[in-house]
């Protein structure tokens, strides 16, 4: 069964009742549909086989602004011959061409054409016109071709040449000639219907009418029901779209914070700029220390120094442990203790100095456990493996009962939880502040060995001149690493990228 | 952390263990040291050894490495014994002028060294380490080493006027002043600035008052040149701290006497001063006595979660190579050798007994304690935020804290404030934190410029601003930062998304015009909540879309978001 939607019934049908060949803009004027719907519906028609397009040239009458003022009037010839008949048959030449409204410049081509158009006669003697003996008992000179042509193309402002008839086309020359005409040649698309068209004509029944938007005026109206939806290309391409979701490395620090919370950690804070003395002295880390040069640690130009006067005594305790081991069971470093050193401000370069602090505080409660993600500092220049500025986490576990096989619990807990590890070692470590301390490796399918964590008892020194009596682990992991090999990422660069299309293309994982 | 490069070959023969290439099985000893193999040449048979531990300067020679591994390994159990043949006829005099500048000196004497070139490398590899990581820089310790045969005792240690000293540095052929020396020689050049502080710089000469050396900067080229036909030496070192300096002279002179030297003691005088400054008027150095330490074996196994015996304890510190002096029930008295200089505390010596114990033969515990979780208290309104800009439709990105001037001021278009730069920045890209979002996001798009647009982009993060309430003098504080770029980018578009934000987030605002030199001028406003200027919204500048590049129009808002969350934290329930 043939379905044909409503305009191209329209348009076939049409087409079917032309004895020939139709152009577009025939069938424009026939069907009363715009030329690009013509086009749509007769292109689609093609490909069901119900007509044939075919490019053809035509020649195209049109008038020239001479012709087209003719037009709308007469031409100067009749003006002429109907000013000579009402003045009785009979005239002067210059009385009849008053009458007749001429230009003096007309007058003589007027007069010619009176005469080769056998309408009326002319004595040059006496310069009068006397009508034809013929249109003297006739009401009305008859239109001559030219005339009749004339008329219609003012009426339909153009005309092919071979569709007219043979006086026509004798008058398409006149016309021509007296530059009241042109012909130009202009290429047209001819549809023909073929046999199946016209079948189909006679079969097809009238498809609903087919819409390509669902609008809201269809939903309400209802006349939904009797439009049919047209089908897309679902296979053709799409802009895409980029809608916004979490950074990677942000959302992995998420899950590690989610991981540690849920381990029963609470989390640190603290200001980027820190004192010295929470980033090294609080931790035992000499003055004099390598890790305390400006190649290795950022100073802050304005302000330089911190305020410690509500810690005088944190110091004075920590300052004596420093130079003689004060009552911790040390020797100490013995170097003369500098204040103002303590105060110099800093980048921090560790979270560790988020635990001192939170020893120093006193607001803790033992047991208990803390952690930090804190965006740490060094003076490195970047490279695949450097960055000057990355996230530390780290913390510390509070207890009575800790020791070393905790230390090795702890980064056991992490590499199974946060790294999902199938086999871990430990290895001897050093850290200035913890002793004993240890070092994690895991091991995953897939990834192999990564050095994970490290952790430490802090040592006596750190912990009784900030009056902690408990024993205390400090750990720190890899998460950098972590992250970078589960995101397949050999560069750590690509932490702080600006890679906008690697962000929108990354797959969440 | 120090590095040092030795002889594959002679660490194989000294340590006596054949280990052919599996640099493996030299890892999972040097384990025990806190060591690792950081690379291998095998052109020049090369090891490059990197030492965890900063504080064990034992370490850092072949001679050092294998006496620790040795007792690991099993071929030495327990410290090893160091001694002095004899006094020799040096003695040192130190002048009480020195005290505020570098007051302390230590010497030996070595002799019947045989000095090839590979040995003299050694040395010259271990007095540059302990110069540079145990000397910090020669700050508190430096190292000369001299040719004794040139030298005539007593040795005056001494400080002098820059000016009146004159003498030929090694290395070069003139002789130079002393501030010459600072400004021409490149060890001068290095090190000058321990001794510009002072009007007086230290000076080493002998009886006959030839230079020795200009102690930390540079040796004389005539008495402090080590060749390999010099076979008895004099070890000198000054600093600035008596028993570091001690130590460093232990160090250098044990590796000698590993090196088949004879070492022989140096009697050194300090002035009689009326201060008491020096707590010892003539020590005799080196010291190569062993330092008694009291152990406690509850401690012990209080810190290690074990139960060892007392016996198994002194296995194990011999497997560490510690000595043991004598042993009651509740203690043992440790001998901690000469040169273990980083052992300040029982516990560096229970580290000790853990490793020979071995960390893997200790059972891991992860603890049952009541404790209870918890993110900070921002992150629930952190966490909102971003999943409402999200929501939104706004990619989150991440940019560095640290920036620089020209990214947050001359490049929006805007005059400088008051920011935390930094006094040693290392690239001139990142020389201060930031005090805003805002650039760092036009400075992300504008890397982006041949990605698909529309581009929408947020930052929730931390901001440094100065704070001279604050201990740190500074406070960080979270600050929401988004922009929107598209040929259509306006102020509509990102009004409407801050006001979908604030709806949501549950925070009634008001724009209120203003005029501001990165935005467009009538098409800027600032954000107000509780009568509080809390940031900013607007279309940037085509000055400033001009600066970084960016061809399409830009809209965007900086919030000080931490406004937000606090008040949200005093009145949770609004």
């Amino acid at each position: 069964m043939v379905e044909l939607r409503a305009q191209e019934q329209h348009l076939l049908s049409v087409l079917s009742k032309q004895e020939c060949s139709v152009s577009v803009e025939q069938l424009v004027q026939f069907c009363g549909f715009p030329d690009a719907a013509v086009m749509r519906n007769a292109l689609s028609l093609q490909e069901k086989n119900f007509l044939t397009i075919q490019a053809a040239t035509q020649n195209i009458i049109k008038l020239t602004a001479e012709g087209k003022s003719y037009a709308q009037t007469s031409l100067p010839e009749r003006k002429l011959v109907v000013a000579v008949a009402e003045l009785g048959g009979k005239a002067d030449l210059s009385q009849a061409a008053k009458k007749a409204g001429l230009e003096a410049s007309f007058i003589q081509i007027a007069q010619g054409w009176v005469i080769r158009k056998k309408w009326a006669l002319y004595d040059s003697k006496t310069n009068t016109l006397t009508l034809n003996d013929a249109l003297l008992h006739q009401m009305v000179v008859p239109e001559g071709c030219d005339e009749t042509l004339l008329k219609y193309l003012g009426e339909k402002d153009q005309a092919v040449f071979d569709d007219l008839n043979g006086d026509l086309k004798e008058a398409t020359e006149q016309l021509k000639k007296r530059k009241l005409a042109v012909v130009e040649p202009k290429t047209t698309r001819i549809l023909k219907i073929t046999p199946e068209g016209i079948q189909a004509v006679s079969e097809a029944t009238l498809a609903v009418p087919e819409v390509t938007k669902l609008t809201p005026e269809l939903i309400i109206t209802g006349k939904w029901r009797e439009a049919k939806l047209q089908k897309y290309n679902i296979e053709a391409p799409v802009a895409k779209t980029w809608g916004g979701k979490k950074h990677p490395y942000l959302s992995f620090l998420d899950e590690v914070r989610a991981k540690l919370v849920q381990l029963g950690f609470q989390e640190m804070t603290g200001t980027a700029v820190e004192a010295s003395f929470f980033n090294f002295d609080a931790l035992y880390v000499p003055q004099d220390h390598p890790a305390r040069d400006p190649s290795d640690i950022y100073y802050i130009k304005d302000p330089k120094y911190a305020n410690l006067d509500n810690q005088t005594q944190t110091v004075e305790q920590i300052a004596q442990t420093h130079e003689n081991g004060n009552q911790t069971g040390s020797t100490g470093w013995g170097y003369k203790y500098n204040l103002e050193a303590a105060r110099r401000l800093i980048l921090r370069g560790h979270g560790t100095c988020l635990s001192a602090r939170t020893l120093q505080s006193g607001r803790y409660q033992v047991p208990s456990r803390h952690f930090s993600i804190a965006r740490v500092y060094r003076p490195e220049i970047t490279d695949r493996t450097h960055l000057s500025e990355f996230n530390q986490v780290e913390g510390i576990i509070i207890d009575e009962n800790l020791t070393l096989k905790d230390l090795l619990g702890v980064l056991g807990k992490f590499a199974l939880e946060i790294a999902g590890a199938d086999k871990i070692r430990f290895k001897p470590d050093y850290f200035p502040f913890t002793e004993p301390s240890v070092e994690l490796s895991a091991y995953k399918e897939g990834y192999g060995w990564i050095e994970f964590g490290g952790s430490g008892i802090f040592r006596p020194e750190v912990t009784l001149p900030l009056n902690v009596k408990a024993p205390v682990i400090a750990w720190g992991l890899g998460v950098d690493r972590l992250y970078m090999m589960r995101n397949e990422i050999s560069d750590i660069r690509m932490i702080f990228n600006q890679d906008l299309d690697w962000l929108r293309k990354k797959q969440v994982n | 952390m120090p590095t040092i490069d030795v002889n594959y070959a002679e660490l194989q023969h000294m340590l006596n263990l054949k280990l052919d290439n599996n640099l493996e099985k030299l890892d999972d000893i040097l384990a025990y040291i806190k060591a690792e193999v950081k690379g291998f040449d095998p052109k020049e048979n090369s090891l490059s050894i990197e030492m965890k531990d900063t504080a064990r300067a034992d370490l850092w020679s072949v001679e050092g490495l294998t006496r620790a591994l040795q007792s690991y390994t099993g071929q030495q159990k327990g410290p090893k014994p160091y001694t002095t043949t004899d006094k020799s006829d040096i003695e040192v005099t130190v002048d009480a002028s020195l005290f505020d500048i570098r007051p302390y000196i230590a010497c030996a004497v070595i002799k019947n060294i045989h000095l090839s070139d590979e040995v003299i490398k050694g040395i010259m590899h271990l007095q540059d380490k302990l110069d540079h990581t145990y000397g910090r820089s020669r700050r508190r310790t430096s190292i000369g080493i001299y040719n004794l045969d040139l030298i005539k005792s007593p040795i005056k240690y001494t400080a002098v006027k820059p000016e009146t000293v004159e003498f030929v540095p090694l290395g070069f052929a003139q002789k130079m002043k002393l501030d010459e020396i600072l400004e021409k020689h490149p060890k001068g050049q290095e090190y000058g600035h321990i001794v510009k502080a002072h009007s007086l710089y230290p000076m080493l000469y002998d009886s006959q008052g030839q230079v020795l050396s200009f102690p930390p900067i540079i040796n004389s080229n005539d008495l402090g040149k080590i060749t390999e036909d010099s076979c008895n030496l004099l070890i000198e070192v000054t600093g600035t701290l008596h028993k570091t300096v001690l130590n460093t002279l232990t160090l250098i002179t044990s590796a000698l006497i590993d090196r088949g030297g004879k070492a022989y003691s140096v009697t050194i005088h300090y002035p009689k001063d009326t201060n008491n400054n020096y707590t010892q008027k003539s020590p005799v150095t080196p010291d190569f006595s062993s330092k008694p330490l009291e152990l406690s074996v509850a401690e012990t196994n209080r810190l290690l979660g074990l139960n060892l015996s007392a016996e198994t304890i002194i296995n194990l510190l011999g497997t560490a190579g510690l000595g043991v002096e004598k042993v009651s029930d509740q203690y043992i008295t440790v001998l901690v050798p000469c040169y273990r200089v980083d052992v300040m505390h029982q516990v560096d010596i229970i580290e000790d007994v853990a490793i020979a114990y071995g960390y893997n033969n200790i059972e891991p515990l992860w603890r049952e304690l009541p404790t209870t979780g918890k993110a900070k208290a921002d992150q629930r309104y952190i966490d909102i935020a971003r999943d409402l800009m999200i929501g939104l439709g706004y990619q989150e990105v991440l940019n560095t804290t640290l920036t620089n001037t020209q990214t947050l001021f001359q490049k929006m278009n805007q005059p400088p404030s008051r920011l935390i730069e930094l006094s040693n920045p290392k690239v001139i890209t990142m020389t201060c934190l930031r005090n805003q979002l805002l650039p760092g996001l036009i400075e992300f798009l504008s890397s982006n410029q041949s990605v698909e647009f529309p581009q929408k982009i947020f930052e929730l993060g931390r901001v440094t601003l100065p704070n001279e309430a604050e201990q740190t003098q500074t406070c960080d504080k979270n600050y929401l930062s988004a922009v929107t770029t598209h040929p259509n980018a306006n102020f509509s578009e990102i009004k409407s998304t801050l006001d979908s934000f604030m709806t949501n987030f549950g925070v009634e605002w008001q724009i209120q015009e203003t005029t501001h030199p990165s935005f467009i001028e009538g098409r800027v406003g600032k954000i107000i909540v509780a009568n509080q200027e809390v940031g900013i919204i607007g279309e940037i500048n085509p000055e400033t879309l001009e600066a970084w590049k960016l061809e399409n129009p830009v809209a965007g808002f900086e919030l000080h978001f931490q406004t937000l969350i606090d008040a949200k934290q005093n009145n949770p329930h609004k």
